[in-house]
């Protein structure tokens, strides 16, 4: 069973001479373990098929389904909580709140949903792995950029979600720095069995993915390796 | 509250400058507010302490107990609870003293009011040139046995008795008998007092349509200066729980516009939009009730090192009702913010 699947999804905006039509019935689906890149140009409908995948938009019509579960015909409430149990994002600005320490980006997590998040022992082999354990009581005003982006993912991980969704992570990244997030992506799926979806205009992370899709005018079509 | 705690603890500074503007507003709101009060009391002390509920003038002294002379015929027939009252301005001039404008309220001594006057030392008037008078004569340096004349040609009085809390139109009283009264008036034979007073509610039964009853509190409103005066505090106070509340909404608003694209992170995320109103809710709360009770306690300091002739007097009740308005100016001031972060589109976190 497909961790995120969208079925013959249409998005438009707009009506009358205003009117645009987005996305083109779009059909994607994602396997746990898998690392699949939505890749295409500015325009051409990534951030409106991201959106519609981590349930943010309502799309105009077609279905997404959340590991089976259909996710688009849910009300608002029941999409956050949807989205906070089973959807981790890892956003190009990282936006960690500037007056919580990386211990407590966590935390607030903890808050909303108290069970079913990673366990002391294991967000902490979990901050190991990203190399920056040693930085737990540190705010994001005392981190670099590749720090924060490694602490967003950790906080897109905490709560244990099937589905990675990412948006454009290396987009401000020199070639060193985006072998290492690439294999980083590559490994959440791998080596914890997440369907992580990237969306990316970045040729650059094309070596790591199970599957490449292209975007172009809102038609997606998957591409051979 | 988790995220307002942290939020405060990391922004100390910028919490502080909050915390600041709200401790100067509600001290300044106390202070006003116990100035308003004391001054107001130092009206109506001596008429509260007498227990009153009506007071009955002539019909043409425009309800001021100074302009009414009323005569015993006039008044007719007095019950227990009634008794009357001659009131005048006078100047207290003594020996090595300043002179000092008071109100002469002259009693029978066998009617109510004389029997309610509470002495913290001496005894009552047993002549027409005895007084009792307000514990401020005291503070100034009179004593029992002191002599002082309240007009250049009535003679001297002697102060036999002090009495707590004796004001009337923001003067001391210096309680003396009727026919004091009646000379210090210098008046033609014929009137007995200025006012007959109640302690029963409504209308006297046997009096001359020349006399009017006013309540209590139309005689107190109708004080010369006294409603202006309160009227003046109230719209003071009034305007600064305003200012407070638009002080509180845009530090907030400001700080809200700051966090609405981490706001928005947090939205895509799934974190509810309640816990981000609830922050900001109790963000809002933290800060008041922070800045209150910093407020609160310069207050009573000032009250303890502010001199006794200062009017001011704090009444707890009545504060703890303005420190209850400035909690809901703040509650109020931080739900304009909580307007953006509802509308908070997390859909514009995604495309960078």
């Amino acid at each position: 069973m497909p961790a995120l699947a969208l079925k013959n999804v249409n998005q438009v905006f707009g009506t009358g001479t205003a009117r645009v039509q987005v996305l083109h019935d779009v059909n994607f689906a994602v396997e746990p373990g898998t690392l699949s890149l939505i890749v295409g140009p500015s325009g051409s409908g990534k951030s409106t098929f991201l959106s519609i995948a981590g349930g943010l938009l309502t799309p105009t019509s077609g279905s997404v389904w959340l590991d089976g579960v259909s996710y688009h015909d849910r009300t608002k409430k029941q999409r956050d909580q949807l989205r906070l149990q089973s959807i981790g994002f890892v956003l190009q600005a990282y936006h960690l709140l500037p007056y919580l320490n990386v211990d407590d980006q966590f935390k607030l997590v903890d808050h909303v949903k108290p069970k079913g998040n990673l366990d002391a022992k294991q967000l902490g082999e979990l901050l190991d792995e990203l190399g920056i354990a040693d930085l737990r009581k540190k705010f994001p005003g005392e981190l670099s950029g590749g720090q924060q982006q490694r602490v967003a993912i950790a906080r897109a991980l905490y709560p244990d979600p099937s589905v990675i969704l990412a948006d454009e992570p290396t987009a401000a990244l020199d070639s060193a720095r985006v072998e290492v997030v690439g294999a980083l992506f590559q490994a959440l799926a791998h080596a914890r069995g997440k369907a992580v979806v990237v969306v990316t205009h970045d040729v650059r992370l094309e070596k790591f993915a199970d599957q490449i899709f292209a975007i172009e005018d809102g038609v997606l079509h998957q591409v051979n390796k | 509250m988790f995220l307002a705690l942290r939020e405060i603890r990391k922004e100390k500074l910028r919490s502080g400058l909050i915390v600041a503007m709200i401790v100067l507003i509600s001290y300044l709101i106390f202070i006003l507010t116990s100035l308003a009060l004391g001054l107001a009391r130092q009206n109506t002390d001596a008429l509260n302490s007498w227990g009153t509920q009506t007071v009955t003038l002539n019909g043409s002294a425009n309800v001021d107990m100074r302009q009414s002379l009323i005569t015993k015929k006039q008044a007719g027939k007095l019950t227990g609870d009634e008794a009357y009252i001659g009131q005048a301005s006078v100047v207290a001039k003594a020996q090595g003293h300043e002179n000092t404008s008071a109100v002469f309220i002259g009693l029978q001594s066998n009617q109510f009011v004389a029997k309610k006057i509470k002495l913290t030392s001496g005894h009552r008037p047993q002549s027409d040139k005895q007084l009792v008078a307000d514990t401020s004569f005291q503070d100034a340096g009179y004593k029992l046995g002191s002599k002082v004349r309240l007009s250049s040609d009535s003679g001297k009085f002697t102060i036999v008795g002090f009495t707590k809390n004796a004001k009337m139109n923001i003067a001391p009283v210096v309680y003396g008998r009727l026919g004091a009264w009646l000379d210090l008036k210098d008046l033609m034979p014929g009137p007995i007092a200025s006012a007959v007073v109640s302690r029963k509610a409504g209308a006297r039964s046997q009096q001359s349509s020349a006399l009017k009853t006013y309540s209590r509190a139309t005689f107190i409103n109708k004080m010369p200066g006294y409603s202006a005066q309160n009227m003046t505090f109230e719209l003071m106070i009034g305007f600064l729980m305003i200012i407070s509340l638009i002080v509180i909404a845009v530090f907030l608003y400001i700080l809200t516009m700051q966090k609405l694209p981490n706001y928005a992170v947090l939205r895509a995320q799934g974190i509810p939009s309640r816990v981000l109103v609830g922050a900001t809710i109790s963000q809002s709360l933290i800060l008041v009730v922070a800045g209150l009770i910093i407020g609160t306690e310069l207050t009573a300091l000032t009250a303890v090192a502010m001199p006794a002739a200062v009017p001011m007097a704090f009444d707890v009740p009545q504060l703890a009702a303005v420190a209850a308005g400035l909690v809901l100016m703040g509650l109020i001031g931080s739900l304009i913010p909580v307007g953006a972060v509802l509308r908070v589109d997390p859909v514009s976190v995604i495309g960078g």
